[in-house]
């Protein structure tokens, strides 16, 4: 766990508060005992001076503060509770419960709490209304929110197959809650209690202050409604007033921070992080004699990300793109692929930095771009098909749309209808349908929204796309199609493809040269033919034995 | 013997039919492969047979060792299921010896057993105290699987167990399960949309296609040979970098 500056604060201010409520009351004296030295200005005899009937104002805030924090406590854990019953319990039992439960949550949720709170505790007789029954109607009212909150992560828990698994050994339906649940969400009900705690103090702080507080307690509330009706104010006695209001600040704002840092344990992004402004850094421009045909040339590249410790993502990475070749990059997870493709697009983000090397396009340096040259040169020049790319489509506005965008941002000249022509041009290139054009996305399959990101992609006629697993969440019939869409279209259209994925059989299938990566180092670059036919490094001879061939002798694999 | 026989097995969802009339059977030492596409029905098959759905009708037998039908409360000492994604199926917040120690005790068995079940998949004692997060997914898998033997199950239910891992270590997992099922002598269910495991590691194949069994035999009859215009489809589909080579090569 981080140890951020602002969870240390905050829980250094709330154990001090909570240790001033616990023992000051203790070490004060009794803050009851009435002596004839009304209004005493803070001094040596009384640090923070008298009250109207000459009580010790340093006892009564010890004993306040223990008040409202006994009060805070009760109704934290009463409307925790609560909320853990009729969010997490609702939410895995299903169908008519979690109706039921959901509905009741709702309702509790539109009643405005604290005019209702006012109303109930000012029908509860002053001689009855002890700190239990104010806790009680502040938890009532308090813990609708929180249990939304946990019936839609309960929802999306139970679904997990870590739920499922222990069902499946045969788990009880409370352990499943309890053991297998109930930790998971333990961050979310840890911020829903200190929420409740705050909101709690200063509810009843407000209660009593109108002098609807319980009883016979002693509160920050009450203390602020005793200085209020001895005209505090009035008479300039600010020793009186700014002490318990001091505290109940300084208390909410430690609580605030509290949660603050369980917010940013939950959701990591939260977190500052030095942001860095340069993406590239010491890159020398120097010109190197390229190759004529190529269209895209990496020398040396080197990609770090500049973590606590810095991990060496591509290694002195070197490769060239030829007019109308596909170029296959092939690797495992982390293998370093994406971050390379990212790289060469400068599509990276901080903390990763280009540290060395070149990467050159055609006749110019590509990291030396100006951020307005860049914009023209991704896209137009090289466009980019992304994993899981058929998901990024904007799901509420169709397809035409989204289309049209690219090419009314790049190509502001054209007029209407010429965008039109070329989104149906680009459409019948990848085999769907102009008619639809008008689709939304969820109209569409899966194969049909990738098909929809590769005609997005060519819409600009680039000279090179990057395809990042372009088929990997696709079925095998739906993947062949595109495939053979890719080398049609490289024919029809000769620009270069680098071709990324982890199905090194696909890209001896389809690629002209490929590329092993491991480790962040390209540990075999061959052509296909001699890739498949003379591995010489044993990483690749390994990731083809990892491929079992449909038609080879069966059983040979199991030994 | 325990044996679990699949008949008439029919699920629908509002309406739709995923899984149509199917029927099979899971014989102990035999591994029947479930070959599809995504949508196919062959998960909900496997979530029937673990009791996570009911089935809409059909029904699904279990005949113990005796040759007697095991009766509802002690399906799950016999039928276990090992889920698609290492990464999702191991609750974060617990070790690795909760994950084993639980469905030993929970099936009448001593939480001693746990070094054992990990030295079955292949693991050290000291994986017990680790936490899923400490663990690579080819790990967390064999983790998974020892989870599923735990209960003493026959019949396991192999619901695409590679195809979240790294290809490299694919096979090795594959093999594992291969391995265990012979020293056991388990009925295994492996559900996979890869037609060359579904060849090396079976040796009944059944192709669906929209719910229901198109293609069923021997793994070399169906996928070498297949008969049916769908798994013909399927198996001309997966690439086959053998066939651009042999031919001269075109590059």
């Amino acid at each position: 766990m981080t140890w951020s500056p602002k969870l240390a604060t905050g829980l250094g201010l709330a154990a001090a508060i909570v240790l001033f409520g616990l023992i000051g009351p203790m070490l004060t004296g009794d803050p009851a005992t009435i002596r004839d030295i009304g209004l005493t200005p803070p001094g040596a005899e009384h640090v923070l001076g008298t009250t109207l009937t000459g009580q010790d104002v340093l006892a009564q805030l010890a004993g306040a503060t223990r008040g409202s924090l006994w009060v805070g406590v009760l109704v934290g854990v009463m409307a925790t509770v609560l909320s853990g019953i009729f969010g997490i319990v609702g939410a895995y039992a299903g169908g008519v419960v979690d109706e039921v439960f959901s509905l009741f949550s709702n309702v509790m949720l539109v009643i405005p709490g604290l005019p209702l709170v006012i109303v109930v505790a000012g029908f509860v007789p002053a001689d009855r209304r002890g700190t239990w029954t104010i806790a009680l109607v502040l938890a009532i009212t308090g813990w609708a929110a929180a249990a939304r909150v946990l019936r839609a992560q309960t929802l999306s828990l139970r679904t997990r197959d870590y739920v499922a698994a222990a069902r499946v050994s045969g788990e009880k339906t409370w352990r499943v809650i309890c053991v297998e649940i109930l930790p998971n969400l333990l961050p979310i009900l840890a911020s829903q209690f200190v929420f409740a705690v705050v909101l709690a103090i200063l509810s009843e702080a407000g209660l009593s202050f109108l002098g609807l507080g319980a009883a016979n307690a002693s509160t920050l509330g009450t203390m602020l409604y005793y200085a209020q009706n001895g005209f505090a104010l009035q008479r300039e006695a600010w020793w009186w007033f700014v002490p318990p209001g001091l505290v109940i600040a300084l208390l909410g704002g430690a609580l605030a921070l509290i949660n603050f840092s369980i917010d940013e344990i939950i959701n990591p992004r939260l977190r500052d992080r030095a942001r860095r402004k340069r993406d590239v850094v010491a890159v020398e421009a120097e010109v190197v004699p390229v190759d004529p045909d190529a269209v895209l040339t990496v020398r040396n590249l080197n990609v770090v990300y500049q973590a606590e410790t810095p991990v060496h993502a591509v290694k002195d990475v070197s490769l060239t793109l030829r007019r109308g070749e596909i170029l296959g990059l092939a690797g495992e997870s982390g293998c370093g692929k994406t971050t390379l493709a990212y790289a060469i697009n400068r599509l990276h983000r901080p903390p990763a930095e280009v540290t060395s090397g070149s990467v050159t396009f055609e006749d110019f340096d590509v990291l030396a771009l100006e951020p307005d040259e860049l914009r023209e040169f991704r896209w137009v020049r090289l466009s980019m098909v992304f994993q899981g790319a058929m998901n990024s489509l904007n799901p509420v506005t169709p397809i035409r749309a989204q289309l049209h965008d690219v090419l009314r941002t790049h190509r502001p000249g054209m007029s209407t209808p010429d965008r039109e022509v070329r989104c149906a041009e680009v459409l019948r290139l990848v085999g769907v349908d102009p008619a639809r054009l008008g689709a939304y996305p969820h109209e569409l399959s899966g194969g049909m929204r990738q098909r929809v990101m590769i005609a997005m992609a060519l819409l600009l006629d680039p000279q090179v796309m990057i395809m990042d697993e372009p088929t990997t969440a696709l079925d095998v019939l739906v993947q062949r199609e595109i495939l053979n869409e890719i080398k049609r279209l490289r024919d029809e259209l000769r620009f270069a493809v680098v071709f990324i994925t982890h199905d090194l059989p696909l890209l001896l299938e389809l690629s002209d040269r490929i590329a092993v990566m491991r480790d962040g180092e390209v540990v075999e670059y061959a052509t296909a033919e001699d890739m498949y036919l003379r591995p010489r490094h044993p990483y690749t001879r390994q990731l083809l034995a990892s491929f079992p061939s449909l038609t080879g002798e069966a059983g040979a694999l199991i030994t | 013997m325990t044996t679990l026989e699949v008949r008439g097995l029919t699920k629908t969802f509002h309406k739709i039919t995923a899984v149509d009339d199917v029927s099979f059977t899971l014989a102990p030492g035999r591994t029947v492969a479930l070959v599809g596409e995504s949508g196919s029905g062959k998960s909900t098959i496997a979530r029937m047979i673990a009791r996570l759905v009911r089935p809409t009708s059909g029904e699904i037998v279990l005949t113990g060792p005796d040759g007697e039908p095991v009766p509802r409360r002690g399906y799950r000492d016999h039928v276990q299921m090992i889920f698609q994604d290492p990464f999702a199926s191991l609750n974060p917040f617990h070790t690795v010896e909760h994950h084993l120690a639980r469905p030993l005790r929970l099936h009448g068995r001593s939480r001693s057993d746990v070094p054992r079940l990990l030295e079955k998949v292949s693991l050290t004692a000291d994986f017990a105290r680790r936490r899923p997060h400490e663990l690579s997914g080819g790990q967390r898998q064999r983790v998974a699987i020892a989870r599923a033997l735990a209960p003493g199950a026959k019949v396991i239910i192999a619901d695409e167990p590679v195809s979240m891992l790294d290809v490299s270590i694919r096979l090795g997992v594959l093999k594992l399960l291969a391995r265990l099922q012979r020293e056991e002598n388990l009925a295994v269910l492996y559900i996979t949309h890869d037609l060359a495991t579904a060849r090396h590691f079976s040796d009944e194949v059944l192709v669906m296609h929209r719910g229901r069994i198109v293609e069923r035999g021997s793994s070399d009859d169906v996928l070498v040979r297949p008969q049916d215009p769908y798994t013909r489809r399927l198996a001309a589909a997966a690439p086959d970098p053998e066939a651009r080579f042999r031919q001269g090569g075109q590059s």
